[in-house]
């Protein structure tokens, strides 16, 4: 006899009565409860944009999907994935841990993905047809002046609102700032054109050499029921010193360089000023031939330019000269002597948060160069471009003023906003269709509030989602913070960057310098994303249910008779998308 | 095929060739070597296996109780300090009649801290219900845990194979490694007794009155006692297959003895050495290899030690206010023999030091000097 063939047997405990007697739901005084939270990029997305939930997506391969959710907010993804200066990175909880998602170059590769494959505008309702044709019944048209990127994006989101809208631009092109004063090597033209041809195709009018004067405000009257003012920097600000006529206009300088036939230049050449523009014409002169010498009354540290912008200028070879403020210009010698008042730093300004410079003595030193560029910033083409500053009755809000005196208009774009960057001018476009949505439904005295309500984690940025009622609403404003997220669920990671064209390359012409991310290098880098705040269908709630109290029925539910509150499934919440809160007794 | 392989790796061999499907471990010396193979097996997919990274022995353990619930087959390997954390765990995967098999590499306890070899870390876990089995070189250690898994699975109790710290755990030896379809042949595809099944939901380990508790304890030692019959017949099997076999002790030039040295472990091969030397002499002196230590094999005790005229018994652990563990289960095997041999009780080679041929050589002498024993345990520091 064997052990096989008469099994001896085994005595254990077991019980066929179901668990589910057990009510461990009596035991509770905490419950958790799926509640999304706000991410800090996309508060600090001047756009709005939802990031988190965008790299969820991309980071899935759903290009389409998170395509449609920059959409969303904001008409231009390829533009921005180019020229935004991406606070959004700034803020990423990411860089506790090793640094930040590359949101931008993400943004760019999402928004050129959509560019090769032609992906449709998503709808604006979501396919709900009716809801367009009962708001488009309003029948309300708007007159916007100004096709660079707060009038074109006023243009794109109040289309989408059911609102006819009419574009008005000085120049021979539309893009404003986008076409202009932005070079090539930023941000190539068919980028431009195709982005600004989906805002076309959905039916908007732009007609260019068409500024907006006083005789066309008064006709405009007749036609429209309100005006968006995004005119933007129309001239530069004078030098205001003797000689400030050898100065060339910065902006008009990249404006002709933008042209089909772009100038010859060569020899020396001071650029004056700290700001894009100043690094936009040095960088631009690199290309055509010049040394360029930028000249800035305060330090590096002080420029407004984006920081990521002057060190590629450095890298080409510019030279920066600070705490030089130049006095005089003087034609000599088939050139300019420029005298320069040395300056030395005297401490903080508090309001703007940059240093203060005074002279340093009298020290002066006289620089010759072939030619002077001044690009210390803009001013608009006529004063009142901007909101009346005098009147109680303008609405100032982030990115935008209303007022209501003749004709309703929002002044937007570069003109009212803090930060001057296509971003803001976006901002300004969204806040612009709120404001008039909510004023043509519901009165002026409504704006506020629902501006207000669609703030993205209580900041100035806003969402068109939440303002339409979407699932975003839902979220909770409170931005996740590094200490919130679940570190043991993510790992060190390098960060993915874009081929740079070399220098040589760069310098000898106007292709682009920064190349599109690798799809797999995209699709890493989107993983990276802590997707902080919200819910991207882990499972670890339901897996590490003790209870198993956490079952399907299309989301996620909680059996309240079972949960028993003991908090795993928050703890093992990778990303913050849960919560715990006492009960009520 | 012969290869030159660690002891701590034909654990890991054996494992893999044994087609375990979970596994969960956490790294102490002089264990670590088994489960850091066995992790490189499963990530390089040279076995289709689980391994889950925990953060403490007690969870290994929790965490194999859990998958073989599931009807799986389970390893673990521990070492001192971790298999006292483990002990709670010990009597529940017993009691729970899991057949998990684990790896025990003795080692003693701090303090003072000390991760040399030593065997009162697993005869401390003598009343847990486990199975132990101690190897004396690398090729038993294969076979041994090989086997360990046909015993455990017939008889549904957990074993440890027990090999000695450093001497054979980190000792690269000669190992006779088989192909798979040779292991196949001897270890079948593990068809679970107890495990878990959706299709019929049950909560095992429940709460057990006293009106059926006792009969639950009964039952374990019933499935201890099956054991010896169920290992002569799995190395029956066994030696079908590979032409070697073990038994639960093993005697040496028993048969005439006057003292007979009763050892375990890797000290065994020194005193084959040492008994082959003696003999030579014309000492009638003979040995006894302890392989099996729980169950104990009582009977087969009585039958190689009950003629003798002295028996030593040397202990590499020691239990404080008694004696050496193994002494203490030879005099209680032997106690109700009518004219049994007394039994010498010799503690040496604690904490790693060696144990060498002159060690055993004056254990008997002084036996075979010796009228009756005189204290439970004599310490031998040293060999002189």
């Amino acid at each position: 006899m064997t052990t096989e063939e008469k099994p001896f047997p085994v005595h254990i405990s077991r019980s066929n009565i179901s668990t589910e007697k057990n009510r461990t739901g009596t035991w509770r005084f905490v419950r958790p409860g799926y509640h999304e939270k706000t991410a800090p990029c996309s508060r600090a997305c001047p756009a709005g944009e939802d990031i988190a939930r965008i790299e969820m997506l991309a980071g899935r391969g759903m290009y389409p999907a998170a395509w449609e959710t920059i959409m969303r907010e904001n008409p231009f993804p390829a533009i921005c994935g180019r020229v935004c200066f991406h606070p959004c990175e700034g803020v990423c909880n990411r860089a506790e841990m090793d640094t930040p998602v590359a949101i931008h170059h993400l943004e760019r590769f999402i928004g050129d993905t959509a560019l090769r494959e032609g992906y449709p505008v998503p709808h604006p309702f979501y396919g709900d047809e009716a809801e367009l044709a009962r708001r488009s019944a309003i029948n309300k048209r708007i007159a916007i002046a100004g096709a660079g990127p707060a009038g074109l994006s006023a243009a794109y989101f109040l289309t989408r609102l059911g609102f006819a809208c009419e574009v008005f631009e000085a120049d021979t092109e539309p893009g404003g700032v986008l076409r202009w004063g932005i070079p090539w090597y930023r941000l190539p033209e068919d980028v431009l054109k195709i982005e600004i041809s989906r805002i076309i195709d959905m039916g908007v009018r732009i007609h260019c050499k068409q500024p907006v004067t006083r005789e066309f405000l008064k006709e405009a009257r007749k036609e429209f029921d309100a005006v968006f003012m995004g005119c933007g920097h129309g001239r530069s600000v004078s030098l205001r010193i003797p000689g400030e006529e050898y100065a060339a206009d910065g902006l008009l300088f990249l404006h002709t360089a933008r042209d089909s036939r772009p100038p010859r230049a060569q020899g020396t050449a001071a650029v004056i000023g700290g700001g894009n523009t100043a690094i936009d014409v040095s960088r631009t002169l690199v290309r055509l031939g010049a040394e360029p010498m930028i000249l800035y009354r305060r330090r590096r540290e002080d420029m407004p330019a984006f920081d990521h912008e002057i060190e590629m200028a450095l890298e080409e070879g510019i030279a920066l000269k600070e705490l030089a403020a130049p006095v005089r210009i003087e034609a000599a010698d088939g050139g300019y002597d420029i005298t320069v008042q040395r300056m030395k730093f005297a401490g903080m300004e508090t309001e703007t948060g940059r240093g203060r410079m005074v002279p340093d003595g009298d020290r002066t030193e006289v620089i010759h160069v072939d030619q002077v560029f001044s690009a210390i910033g803009g001013e608009p083409g006529e004063n009142w471009y901007t909101p009346p500053q005098e009147s109680d009755r303008v609405l100032h809000l982030n990115h935008c003023a209303f007022t209501e005196a003749d004709l309703p208009t929002v002044y937007g774009g570069d003109l009212t906003n803090p930060v001057k960057s296509a971003a803001d001018a976006i901002a300004s476009g969204k806040e612009a269709a709120v404001v008039l949505d909510t004023f043509f439904r519901e009165g002026r005295g409504a704006i506020l509030e629902r501006v207000n309500a669609c703030r993205i984690g209580s900041g100035p940025s806003l969402s068109m989602e939440i303002y339409l009622g979407g699932e975003r609403r839902k979220r909770d404003v409170h931005i996740v913070g590094y200490d919130e997220i679940n570190t043991d669920y993510f790992f060190p990671a390098e960060r993915s960057a874009p081929s740079v064209l070399p220098m040589t390359k760069r310098v000898e012409g106007f292709s682009e310098v920064e190349g599109d991310l690798p799809p797999d290098a995209a699709t890493a880098e989107a993983q990276r994303c802590f997707n902080c705040g919200i819910c991207n269908e882990c499972d670890n709630c339901r897996l590490y249910c003790p209870e198993v109290a956490i079952y399907m029925d299309g989301t996620r539910c909680i059996n309240l008779d079972y949960c028993k509150g003991c908090g795993i499934c928050v703890e093992e919440c990778p990303r913050s998308a849960m919560s715990l809160e006492e009960e009520k007794i | 095929m012969k290869a030159v392989i660690e002891g701590s790796h034909a654990v890991s061999e054996a494992v893999r060739m044994a087609r375990v499907q979970v596994m969960s471990a956490y790294p102490i010396t002089p264990q670590t070597h088994i489960v850091e193979a066995l992790s490189e097996y499963v990530s390089e997919g040279r076995m289709d296996a689980k391994f889950i990274c925990v953060e403490s022995e007690h969870s290994a353990m929790a965490a194999v109780i859990g998958a073989a619930s599931g009807g799986v087959r389970t390893f673990t390997a521990s070492s001192s300090h971790g298999l006292a954390l483990m002990h709670e765990l010990l009597h529940w995967s017993a009691a729970a009649r899991l057949p998990i098999v684990m790896a025990e590499v003795n080692r003693a306890l701090g303090p003072g801290w000390n991760i040399w070899m030593d065997q009162t870390d697993s005869l401390a876990q003598r009343d847990t219900g486990w199975i132990q089995l101690y190897c004396e070189d690398g090729q038993e250690v294969f076979d041994t845990t090989l086997q360990a898994y046909r015993l455990a699975e017939m008889v549904n109790l957990p074993v440890m194979v027990v090999l000695d710290a450093f001497f054979l755990s980190h000792t690269y030896e000669p190992v006779d490694l088989p192909d798979q379809e040779t292991v196949d042949r001897f270890l079948p595809e593990f068809v679970p007794k107890i495990h878990l099944d959706a299709a019929d939901p049950c909560a095992m380990s429940q709460m057990a009155p006293p009106g059926v508790y006792m009969e639950m304890r009964h039952n374990i030692q019933q499935g201890m006692e099956q054991v010896p019959r169920a290992f002569a017949e799995l190395e029956d099997s066994f030696e079908t297959v590979f032409n070697r076999r073990y038994g639960m002790l093993e005697p040496v030039r028993c048969e005439d003895a006057d003292v007979i040295l009763v050892v375990t472990g890797t000290a065994a091969s020194t005193c084959r050495q040492v008994v082959a030397d003696l003999r030579a002499a014309g000492e009638k002196v003979g040995m006894v290899k302890l392989k099996m230590f729980r169950p104990f094999p009582l009977q087969a005790v009585r039958d190689v030690l009950g003629g003798a005229r002295k028996v030593a018994v040397l202990d590499r652990n020691f239990s404080f206010g008694a004696s050496g563990i193994f002494a203490q289960e030879i005099r209680a095997a032997l106690c109700n023999q009518p004219g049994h041999p007394p039994v010498f009780g010799y503690i040496a080679g604690l904490g790693g030091r060696d144990i060498t041929p002159a060690t055993l050589e004056k254990i008997y002498r002084m036996t075979r000097e010796a009228g009756a024993p005189e204290q439970e345990s004599v310490w031998i520091f040293n060999d002189q």
